[in-house]
């Protein structure tokens, strides 16, 4: 047997998926992916059938079919399930799926995450759609306005609260592995104004997910204490406003429409191209569109809230501000249009829908502009012209451009081609049927009909209309179904695809059909955009493993990382194999988020105390694992290190990025303290003396020192001081103890209630924030402790301490920020 | 621009690298702007009531206006040099593969996004001329 193929089959052995009920444990993103996708594809078609039934009891006037109680629950779980379960994970699903082959990785850098944000994200979903069976669905809306949500009775809304918290888990995990991979795991060569258009979307879309779930997670932290304690946050009668839940809710709210849309952008960025066989137009422009819409789609969360009585000159500030996103937004849409203009366009499948998208789309853009002026908004406000906008935004920057890009990925994943008869059946029955559905609702919104109710009588006059809209659902649903049945009939009997089917000139089409489970034969050096239209020699390059990579000579799992900017090789990273960890961690999370619901708080604290187990042995035995050479040949010459710690590390970056976010939450938590000052004048309330200066002052110098110590082990360490070092850390362990003890002491001592009024509940509600978090960082200071008392953490291999001392500059600095306004803003007052 | 070269960097025509942060410095400018401008506005609205004049928000709305304006100016002006640079060879693609390819497409990018931040800047400030109170 030659080298080259004793390679291969050592490169097969090593990437091997697991067999029987094994796999399972698979960590792969090539499987994990798919399993992603089918879950979230599951979830939508139920969603589905729930807006079916919504349809069919609006189809006629005075319709019994359900009941108002129902019909709540119908239209809350629709909106949470499309929402939550379908529109953000696909955009996870997809990325984790393609991602690595586009890059040319072998793999992303955690893929234990992301098998763990999968496991996560299915037991949330199963949890939250199951409530209906039960007759014990949320049944609010889907934005969860309290006082509805408070004040109703059952247990609806803590399962929307706790299971779409847990399902956030699994979106911040997916968006910390994207960013990394986007970031770090480039093809050599491949500069990062070479990265293909999905790379960039990723990266805004990974980024937005930071800024904007943590609000959300955070709104959620205080509307479980309200509905579980008594913490009268959104209670007007005690000091609270529910509108402090209507602006945490939309500030992850609508953030969250361009986190859904931007990917599915990025899809048709993919896909116009190759079907127009020409580089897209106008590359750095659309890097400038996504970029620009991630930051202004920050500024417009008010727009949902016109109507509750905000000063007009906020209406006006985030007037202008939705009105402006529409730039960079048509700035993408003209640069398709500028690619399909110039090229050749290829008569397919995919490219129908992606038509039907920009079509679809330019609608809901110019309802989108209409509803911006906020005029305009105090009219149609809460009726079905808002679910008309909406639906055509969401369908046509989504759904449609989703369906293109699983036509267009099908054979990537699969090897085998979809039906185009059964394609464009499919494509004119949704497109024909979506339009019927949701253009005369633009009409029933000016007629006057209100969103979410369940029933309205004959003489209102807009019975035709929905019936209309009630037959054209059916129409789309039976598109959709023709899609799906498209893609799960059996294909055994069919012959595979041809490799790069489509022509395409991106990396990810340049894998064998069938697919090798490790991907890339080799990884090649990249030289421009489209490397399979330009360079002539790449796909003998890489089958003959003249790449880099070409082996696992170690028979482990490896992928290349690479410097941010301009790729440069810089260290082989092992990466996680098949385990049950990640799959067991995550039944372990959603015990804690799910007992919670009926306050079993023994359950609680046990599925707490497993999860941890589970996740210290996970990283014990699967990080930062001391390689058994400082070096390893990658082929052409080149040397890279197995190990290496701090910023140069995926590790640093995933604990960077995921503290980015935790602190996102913890501002949204401290703004909850400065929105109460704004709206009482006597803030902290008269008569209220807690929590004094001085037990919050010692919390503060007890947090730096805490913090200096830290990061002091660190210096320690790294300069060989091996016992000076876990010294520190012991005093860091005790140090955390005591300002945690110290932080608490003040609002105990002076007697603040949180159940009394919002300012003590806010005061604690920030008090149990940071304290939760002194734990976690007493957790990781004892295991670095432990690492280094057992040689896994040395001068040279200190990639952990590096980022625990990280999660220590976040803490450190929530917990004195923390300390200083609840013990210094009452002195400022 | 960092004056410290990384060790892979070759020498440049149009100056020192670019990096992601310089691409993103003016729509960071435009959100602290915005969220200056609704904050302030908002605190001042609640504790000073509904009949309040907007007169003195207005004047610090557009102090601030201006002094973003002039962060975006400023961020403009350090990559102008390589948008000349990038005039003159007419190559809006950038799809070399080398630093200097990187760098100039980074600072078109970042050009581009100074123009549509001065723009949303200016959009957020023309509600405060048209409104006299905080009703």
């Amino acid at each position: 047997m030659t080298d080259k193929a004793a390679e291969e089959k050592r490169l097969a052995r090593v990437w091997a998926r697991p067999r029987g009920w094994g796999y399972f444990s698979d960590v792969n993103n090539s499987v994990v992916g798919l399993w992603y996708i089918a879950a979230a594809f599951a979830f939508m078609l139920f969603g589905g059938a729930l807006a079916l039934i919504i349809r069919l009891q609006l189809a006629v006037p005075d319709n019994g079919l359900v009941s108002a109680e129902t019909y709540n629950q119908l239209f809350t779980l629709h909106g949470t399930v499309m929402m939550f379960l379908f529109a953000v994970p696909i955009f996870e699903a997809v990325a984790i799926l393609i991602l690595p082959a586009m890059l040319g990785a072998r793999d992303l850098p955690f893929p234990r995450l992301s098998a763990f944000g999968f496991w996560c994200f299915l037991i949330g979903g199963v949890f939250v759609c199951g409530s209906i069976f039960f007759n014990a669905a949320p049944d609010a809306g889907w934005f969860m306005y309290p006082p509805l949500s408070t004040e109703q009775s059952g247990i609806g809304a803590d399962i929307w609260l706790l299971g779409l918290s847990f399902i956030e888990v699994a979106s911040i995990a997916a968006a910390v592995e994207l960013i990394v991979g986007v970031l770090k795991c480039r093809a050599p060569g491949m500069h990062i104004n070479l990265t293909p258009p999905y790379g960039w979307y990723v990266l805004v879309v990974g980024a937005m997910i930071l800024f904007a779930f943590p609000p959300l997670i955070a709104g959620d932290f205080l509307f479980e204490l309200e509905r579980a304690f008594d913490w009268p946050f959104f209670d007007v009668t005690r000091g609270g406003d529910p509108l402090l839940w209507q602006h945490l809710f939309w500030i992850f709210g609508h953030p969250e429409v361009y986190i859904i849309f931007l990917p599915a952008i990025a899809l048709l960025a993919m896909i116009i191209p190759t079907f127009a066989q020409r580089p897209i137009a106008g590359y750095s422009w659309i890097v400038l569109s996504a970029i620009g819409t991630g930051f202004l789609s920050f500024g417009l969360w008010v727009h949902h809230m016109f109507t509750t009585g905000l000063p007009s000159i906020s209406l006006g500030f985030f007037s202008a501000a939705s009105e402006a996103v529409a730039i960079p937004t048509g700035i993408q849409l003209f640069v398709f249009i500028a690619t399909v203009m110039l090229g050749n366009v290829v008569r397919t499948v995919p490219m129908l829908f992606c038509l039907g998208a920009l079509a679809t789309f330019i609608v809901g853009g110019l309802t989108g502009v209409m509803i911006a002026v906020a005029p305009f908004d105090f009219q149609v406000h809460d009726t079905y012209f808002i679910v008309a906008h909406l639906h055509y935004t969401l369908i046509g920057g989504m759904l449609f451009p989703v369906m293109a890009g699983v036509r267009y990925y099908y054979p990537f994943a699969t090897g085998k081609l979809l039906s185009r008869k059964l394609g464009i059946w499919s494509f004119w029955l949704s497109f024909i049927g979506f339009n019927v559905a949701f253009l005369p609702m633009h009409l029933t919104g000016l007629l006057g009909m209100p969103r979410r109710v369940f029933t309205y009588g004959a003489e209102r006059g807009w019975d035709t209309l929905n019936m209309i809209s009630t037959i054209g659902a059916f129409v789309l649903a039976a598109g959709f179904l023709l899609f799906v049945w498209d893609c799960v009939r059996p294909k055994r009997g069919q012959a595979y695809a041809p490799r790069n089917v489509w022509n395409a000139g991106t990396l990810e089409w340049v894998g064998k059909v069938p697919a090798d489970d490790y991907g890339l034969r080799s990884i090649p050096q990249i030289n421009s955009r489209y490397p399979l239209w330009d360079d002539k020699d790449l796909l003998a390059t890489i089958d003959e493993g003249r790449g880099l990579l070409a082996h696992a000579r170690e028979g482990r799992r490896e992928t290349l990382v690479t410097s941010v900017l301009d790729a440069e090789p810089v260290q082989v990273l092992r990466v996680g194999t098949p385990t049950w960890l990640p799959m067991l961690a995550a039944i372990g999370l959603g015990g804690t988020f799910i007992f919670p619901v009926w306050k079993l708080w023994w359950l609680t604290l046990g599925s707490g105390l497993f999860f941890l187990a589970v996740l210290l042995y996970w990283l014990w035995t699967g990080t930062g694992e001391i390689p058994e050479k400082q070096s390893k040949d990658i082929g052409d010459g080149r040397r890279v290190p197995l190990y290496v710690a701090g910023p140069r590390s995926t590790g640093w970056w995933a604990m960077f990025i995921t503290m980015t976010g935790d602190l996102t939450a913890f501002l949204a938590v401290l703004f909850g303290y400065f929105f109460f000052w704004t709206i009482h004048t006597d803030f902290p309330p008269v008569g209220v003396d807690g929590p004094g200066w001085q037990w919050p002052l010692m919390a503060g110098g007890l947090t730096l020192a805490t913090w200096t110590v830290t990061l002091g082990a660190r210096f320690a360490n790294a300069a060989g001081q091996v016992v000076l070092s876990r010294i520190l850390l012991g005093a860091g362990l005790l140090g955390a103890a005591a300002s945690g003890l110290a932080l608490m002491a003040g609002p105990w001592t002076t007697g603040l209630d949180p159940t009394s009024h919002a300012y003590p509940a806010i005061v604690w509600g920030l008090v149990v924030w940071v304290v939760l978090h002194l734990m976690a960082g007493i957790i990781m200071q004892a295991y670095c402790l432990a690492r280094s008392v057992f040689n896994r953490l040395t001068p040279t291999h200190d990639a952990d301490l590096w980022n625990v001392t990280l999660y220590w500059h976040f803490t450190g600095f929530c917990a004195l920020l923390t300390a200083l306004v609840i013990g210094g803003f009452p002195l400022l007052q | 621009m960092s004056a410290k070269r990384a060790h892979n960097e070759v020498e440049r025509e149009t100056g020192h690298g670019t990096d992601l942060w310089r691409v993103i410095a003016a729509p960071i400018i435009w959100a602290g702007h915005f969220l200056f401008c609704y904050v302030y506005a908002a605190i001042y609205c609640e504790k000073a009531g509904r009949s309040a004049s907007l007169d003195h928000p207005t004047t610090v709305v557009i102090v601030a206006t201006l002094v973003a304006l002039a962060g975006i100016g400023w961020s403009t002006h350090h990559i102008w040099r390589v948008r000349a640079r990038s005039l003159t060879d007419h190559d809006f693609e950038y799809e070399h593969n080398t630093p200097e390819e990187r760098h100039r497409f980074l600072s078109h990018v970042a050009l581009m996004l100074c123009v549509l931040s001065a723009v949303a800047v200016l959009y957020v400030t023309i509600p405060m001329l048209y409104l006299g109170t905080c009703q």
